[in-house]
């Protein structure tokens, strides 16, 4: 082998090592970038020469870059910031909804005990006029309090709005530039390159649209191809389909696709998926039964104040103003009385008499039409909210868990380990060096070989 | 497998054992297990049963602390009747004695007569404002002077009411007569007016309920008038129009030593537990008028004691015993009633005691233990720190200088 043939190995040895130091600090340079997936380098030794009928090595090629990614862990982080998300919006909605229903000096069920004591209180001195406005007072705290849940819980609702716009927004902005990625990637592709920086840049992309609504990834010739978790295409190699948001007929915010058709149903998954079933399952569920309550205990109220006689002997009138319908109760019931003679504590027309209020106390204990008593029905609504509360927890916290260990798997495969990179600094540093060696030592042959003449003439 | 990154792995870490250890120290501040509906949903909701029955065994319990002076009063008023009943007893039985002549009969008479007005005081007395003896109209003394005419309160000469004077909707007016013994309910339809009201007094006589004679009409003074009562045992009255004001007698036409039982029979009951109540009130016709008739009895005596003869007396003195032994059984239902709920206020002290440990035992947390959870959280996130900064700043690099 020539002197000029070793020193093209060293010089390629050279230029391959000082790639693969490249590479590693690239890998350093990107060790906290999110969703950067490290680099190896990728050598290969040359084809060996025949000499003499001597097979050498010929030194070492400098193919190219690899990223190292699993695409099924990928995948699966994906799918566990979906469910994330979701869980993370639901529970965010319900430690807001919480308080309504929690035991204070305002709630429902307090309120509704402090009624019934006041009847009860009642019962000993019908005529008294100071008992008989506490008891108004009562009524009125009672109204109030089944108007402050109800309409806490519209409020709440109605600000799960304006997340579903910022939502819709940001998925519109993502896939746009996802969508902007596919072909600079399939370039990438076609030429049997890795689609190294930019396919990071786009599998974090996918990753937080994955925090917004759940999708499926379908990888193509010509890029990923995104759809949501219902299929409405979100993606289509260079082709992006913006969703669109707008106000529906029962005042809540819609998402159209790019069609216009009505998606928010199918939306699952990620910070839309979870706002959306609170916002039209969850709560709408809760007001319901709080509407039910309302009315039925209203009417309730009025039945039994209908049976008696008010201080002027005169047929009980309403108590409480309750809708003609069930929807709406909780928000519209108010006091229907505003004099505390008015309340028919009287069975027989006389003010001392106290025997309607048997009757009105009788509703604490009496079965409602939905089959329980009012303490029950609240009782129930208290365990739903804790419960559903309770179950979101859980799953945000499984799945944060759960994600925290996809993480720790895709990290083990793609992410950085500073100190293996520096372990293969030393390495290609060393590399480096003896290749440099090898082309000083040759350059000092060089030097020998070419002033042999020039000895020997001396 | 590689491991590459430490630091999300010890940033969980430290987020869960800060969590562990503002929930140990929530627990600790606020005594409570669960602070929030999701700590324990099941605990929660039977919170909301619990604290509902414990607002209804704070009302029991203030019920009876309500009642039982009430009873006790109603008692006190009986023993009271008892012993003015004693003293009328022994002054007829004097009475009946020959030796006392005619003159010192009326003088006993006189003290019989200061006797029944003791009783008529008892029997109106009132607890917190509630005619205890009114059945349930407690709002009005329930033993009121029998007049020969009563009058309205609204109306003056200046500003007369009149016939044509609307009455308020729903209200009621009843005439008692102490000779028929009846009354004359009315209540006020829409559109009535005082004549309509006079009508109705003029149809109470046409049907026997009132003396015959018996009328309505503007009086001089220029309120409603109704009388006169032309038997000897007069009329009396009650409103809850506010158009007529309170009926009282019209001055000068009281018929002395006779009262009318303006209340009514009603019994009311007031609960004192979940499934228990006692009775409010001893209606006064049950304890004054109806049976042996302590009223009717001394009203007796003394009339016998001013113009009966000895006999006479000494029947009514004898009548006076078995109202005495009457009244005695009235009060057993009361004391019993009162002994009942001394029972009852020692029994709802006792759920009131249940409830508050039930509701510690559903959220709230023993201290003992809270404290440990506190320790045993602050030592966790100590190593869990510790172990962080141990970690942390360890690489490769800091060996290779």
């Amino acid at each position: 082998m020539s002197l000029n043939a070793s020193l093209s190995i060293a010089v390629q040895s050279l230029l391959a090592n000082n790639g693969a130091l490249q590479a590693t600090n690239n890998n350093i340079a990107n060790a906290n970038t999110p969703g950067y997936t490290r680099q190896v380098v990728v050598m290969q030794a040359a084809a060996a020469t025949s000499e003499n009928g001597l097979s050498l090595g010929s030194g070492v090629v400098l193919q190219g870059f690899d990223s190292v990614r699993s695409e099924l862990l990928q995948m699966q982080i994906q799918q566990q910031t979906q469910a994330q998300s979701g869980a993370s919006a639901s529970l965010g909605t319900l430690q807001q909804i919480q308080p309504v229903f929690t035991t204070s000096t305002q709630d429902i069920g307090t309120q509704m005990s402090a009624l019934f004591a006041k009847l009860t209180s009642l019962s000993t001195d019908p005529a008294s006029a100071s008992t008989r406005q506490t008891v108004l007072i009562a009524g009125q705290n009672l109204a109030a309090a089944f108007n402050s849940s109800s309409n806490s819980l519209a409020a709440i609702q109605a600000g799960l709005n304006s997340q579903v716009i910022q939502d819709v927004s940001q998925i519109n902005q993502l896939t746009g530039q996802i969508a902007a990625l596919n072909p600079q990637i399939a370039v990438l592709k076609a030429g049997g390159q890795d689609g190294g920086a930019l396919q990071d840049q786009q599998d974090q992309l996918v990753l937080s649209l994955s925090k917004l609504t759940s999708v499926t990834v379908t990888h193509t010739e010509n890029g990923d191809t995104l759809a949501t978790g219902n299929g409405t295409p979100l993606v289509l190699g260079a082709q992006s389909f913006t969703l669109q948001s707008t106000t529906g007929s029962n005042g809540m915010i819609h998402v159209l696709d790019q069609g216009g058709q009505d998606i928010t149903p199918t939306l699952t998954g990620g910070d839309i998926g979870g706002t959306v079933q609170t916002r039209d399952q969850m709560i709408p569920g809760l007001l319901n039964q709080l509407d039910t309550l309302a009315s039925q205990f209203g009417n309730a109220i009025n039945a039994a104040q209908a049976a008696g006689f008010d201080q002027k002997g005169a047929v009980g009138q309403n108590f409480f103003n309750v809708p003609s319908t069930v929807a709406g109760a909780a928000a519209a019931l108010s006091m229907a009385l505003s004099n505390s003679t008015a309340i028919a504590a009287s069975s027989d027309g006389t003010a001392g008499s106290n025997g309607n209020l048997a009757n009105l106390i009788a509703v604490q204990s009496s079965p409602l039409p939905s089959g329980k008593t009012p303490t029950e029905v609240y009782a129930s609504i208290v365990f739903q909210v804790g419960s559903l509360t309770s179950h979101a927890e859980a799953e945000s916290s499984a799945t944060t868990v759960s994600l925290l260990q996809l993480s720790n798997q895709r990290n083990s495969v793609s992410g950085v380990s500073i100190d293996e990179e520096s372990a293969n600094l030393i390495r290609y540093q060393q590399a480096y060096q003896a290749a440099a060696r090898v082309i000083s030592v040759i350059n000092t042959l060089f030097n020998v070989t070419m002033s042999m003449g020039t000895n020997g003439a001396a | 497998m590689r491991v590459t990154n430490l630091i999300p792995g010890i940033q969980y870490g430290i987020q869960q054992s800060e969590q562990s250890l503002a929930v140990a120290l929530q627990q600790l501040t606020t005594s409570k297990r669960v602070n929030q509906l999701s700590d324990d949903p099941s605990a929660s909701a039977s919170m909301v049963r619990s604290l509902a029955a414990s607002a209804n065994v704070d009302q029991y319990t203030a019920n009876v602390s309500y009642m039982i002076p009430k009873m006790q009063t109603a008692d006190s008023a009986l023993s009271s009747v008892v012993t003015s009943l004693n003293q009328a007893i022994t002054l007829g039985t004097g009475g009946a004695n020959g030796t006392l002549n005619n003159g010192q009969r009326q003088a006993v008479a006189a003290q019989v007569q200061g006797i029944l007005n003791s009783v008529i005081a008892q029997a109106n007395i009132s607890f917190q404002g509630v005619y205890v003896f009114g059945g349930s109209m407690s709002t009005s003394p329930p033993f009121v002077d029998a007049s020969i005419a009563i009058h309205s309160a609204q109306g003056t000469a200046a500003s007369p009411l009149s016939m044509s004077t609307v009455l308020t909707p729903g209200s009621t007016t009843t005439v008692y007569d102490a000779v028929t013994g009846g009354s004359m309910i009315y209540k006020a339809a829409v559109g009535d007016t005082l004549a309509t009201l006079a009508a109705a007094v003029a149809s109470g006589v046409t049907a026997g309920t009132l003396s015959p004679g018996t009328s309505a009409a503007i009086d001089s003074a220029g309120k409603f008038a109704i009388g006169p009562n032309t038997g000897a045992t007069g009329l009396a009255a009650t409103s809850n129009d506010p158009v007529l004001g309170a009926m009282s007698a019209v001055p000068g036409t009281i018929v002395p030593d006779v009262y009318i039982y303006t209340g009514n029979s009603a019994v009311s009951t007031v609960q004192v537990g979940d499934s228990m109540s006692v009775n409010t009130n001893l209606p006064g016709d049950q304890v004054f008028t109806s049976g042996a008739n302590v009223i009717g009895s001394l009203q007796s005596l003394i009339k016998t004691l001013q113009a009966g003869s000895q006999t006479q007396i000494g029947a009514a003195a004898l009548a006076l015993t078995t109202a005495l032994n009457y009244v005695g059984l009235q009060r057993v239902p009361l004391g019993s009633s009162v002994a009942q709920l001394n029972s009852q206020e020692t029994y709802l002290a006792q759920e009131s005691l249940s409830l508050i440990t039930q509701q510690t035992a559903l959220v709230g947390v023993d201290i003992a233990h809270a404290a440990t959870n506190l320790s045993q959280a602050e030592v966790i996130h100590s190593a869990v720190l510790a172990a962080a900064a141990k970690i942390l700043p360890q690489n490769l690099l800091d060996y290779l200088r």
